[in-house]
Order: structure tokens, then C-alpha cells, then sequence
């Protein structure tokens, strides 16, 4: 990892464990906005140069506006309640460490049969520019990219009936045959 | 390599990190921040595999990903905001009865 790399490692961890550390939900909101951000520049780093600015456009942009709106429009103090107490702490911290435990044996396992040359062939070879993630896309992955498509439509027309107020219902309310009255 | 490892050590610990904070919040939007976490630290590995093995599929999974945390994020937040109008509050313990 370059010196660069390395910062930016720093300050994404720093801002993960600043989302679940600030008592203030939109504090939370803010470090994670930091965190999405160095995501991008690691991406960057990692020559996926198409995904480092969506990163920024989908997650930074529209999803964390529609956290944040979210945050706003329900006008929420800080958590309340008792502080985390110790045996929910133990709990999550054991539980972080058996992921971490469980998890870390295969990644280096996995790389003990591949070569030093061979991978630093395959890291030249794979830039994540426009031109060649469209080429994918468009490619081997258009059905699936129009699928992914139909989802989003989903998902946007099942927000909308989801955040839909209950009186604005298709049954015509109480009072609607005013206009003939007039 | 090594620098591999340091990328997928990174995405290991956003991850736990992630998980923790599931673990721990009881706001329902700050638990869903941290699932949003937990995949970006997903996405991380995606990309950093996608560099070892020399082709360009993880990081299509990647867009995938992002399409479908994009999708997840109208939906859940509009769960959130239905939960809040029917128990006024967005804490998990709050919403903890199936009917109401």
C-alpha cells in the first residue's frame, strides 16, 4: 500500500468508527459522508477509476441526501436511553473479533499459490476506466444491467407507496362531491 | 501483494466495524448507515480481488452492488419514515412488535 493508500486507510477507519461512535445521528451521517469519500480516493488508488466517481455520485451524493433528508424531515435529538452497557459491548466487540478471527485465515491462505510476478501482471493489466466497465456492461452483462434497471423501478415505486400517507388513499374522500355542488 | 493484503485488511476491519455498529445502535437510520458500511467494505475486497485476478468482473459486481444498495436505501428509508409515523420513533427496540 502506497503512502497515500495508507492515509486514506487511516482516515476511513477513523470515520467508520465515527458512525457508530457519535451519540448524534447526523454526526454519523457526516462521517460516513468522509468515509464514502475515501472509499473513492482507494478505488482511485486501485485503478477503478469508473467506480471511484460513482462511488462519489451514488453513495456520497444520492444516497447519503437521502439519509440526511431523512435525518431532518423526523427532527431527531440525540439517542436517549442508558448508555451501552458493558455485556452489549463484550457481545459486539466478540462478535467483531470472531468475524475478524474467522475471516482472516482464508484471505492469506488464498494467495499463497498465486506468484509475486503473476499478480503484479494481473494488477497492470485490470484499469477500471469508463471505455472497458462499459464494454463489460454492455457486453457479457447487458442483461443484467437491464434487469438492474427494473429493479431500480421497483424499488422507486414501492418507496413512494411505502412513504405514501394514509389519507392520501385511491378512495375518494369524504367531501370530493363538492365540485358538482357548486 | 502486500499491498493487496493491506486493502483487504482495511475492508476486513470497515466490515467488523460495520457489524459492530449494527450491533450496538438502536437508531434504525444509524443501523442502516452501517449495513451501508458493511457493503462499502464489501466493495473494497470486490475491487481489490478484481486487481489480483486481472479481470474487470469484480468490479462490475461492484456496480451491481451500488445499483442494489441505491434500490435498498428508497426502500428501507421509506420503511423507516412508515415506522416512524405509526410509532413515532425510529428506535429498533420501539418497532419491536409485529403488530401494532
Amino acid at each position: 500500500m502506497t503512502f497515500m493508500g495508507f492515509v486514506l486507510a487511516l482516515c476511513a477507519v477513523a470515520s467508520g468508527i465515527g458512525v457508530i461512535g457519535f451519540r448524534n445521528p447526523l454526526y454519523s451521517a457526516f462521517s460516513l459522508v468522509a468515509n464514502l469519500m475515501t472509499m473513492a480516493g482507494l478505488y482511485a488508488l486501485l485503478d477503478a477509476h469508473f467506480l471511484a466517481v460513482s462511488q462519489i455520485v451514488v453513495y456520497a451524493g444520492a444516497i447519503m441526501v437521502l439519509v440526511l433528508f431523512v435525518l431532518m424531515l423526523l427532527n431527531l435529538k440525540v439517542e436517549g436511553g442508558p448508555k451501552l452497557g458493558v455485556v452489549r459491548a463484550t457481545i459486539a466487540l466478540g462478535a467483531g473479533v470472531l468475524i475478524l478471527m474467522t475471516a482472516v485465515q482464508p484471505i492469506f491462505r488464498h494467495f499463497e499459490g498465486m506468484s509475486a510476478i503473476n499478480l503484479r501482471e494481473n494488477a497492470a493489466r485490470t484499469v477500471g476506466d469508463v471505455a472497458s466497465i462499459g464494454e463489460q456492461l454492455f457486453g457479457r452483462y447487458l442483461v443484467q444491467f437491464e434487469l438492474s434497471s427494473l429493479v431500480l423501478l421497483i424499488g422507486i415505486v414501492g418507496a413512494v407507496m411505502l412513504a405514501k400517507r394514509k389519507s392520501a388513499t385511491l378512495a375518494p374522500r369524504d367531501g370530493y362531491q363538492g365540485a358538482k355542488e357548486v | 501483494m502486500a499491498s493487496m493484503v493491506g486493502y483487504l485488511g482495511l475492508s476486513l476491519l470497515l466490515f467488523v466495524i460495520g457489524a459492530i455498529g449494527v450491533c450496538i445502535r438502536r437508531n434504525a437510520i444509524v443501523v442502516f448507515m452501517c449495513i451501508e458500511m458493511m457493503l462499502n467494505a464489501v466493495n473494497l475486497s470486490f475491487v481489490t480481488f478484481s486487481k489480483l485476478n486481472g479481470n474487470l468482473d469484480g468490479q462490475i459486481a461492484v456496480f451491481f452492488v451500488m445499483v442494489i444498495a441505491a434500490a435498498e436505501a428508497a426502500v428501507g428509508l421509506a420503511i423507516i419514515l412508515a415506522v416512524f409515523r405509526s410509532v413515532a420513533s425510529v428506535e429498533t427496540s420501539d418497532a419491536a412488535e409485529l403488530k401494532w
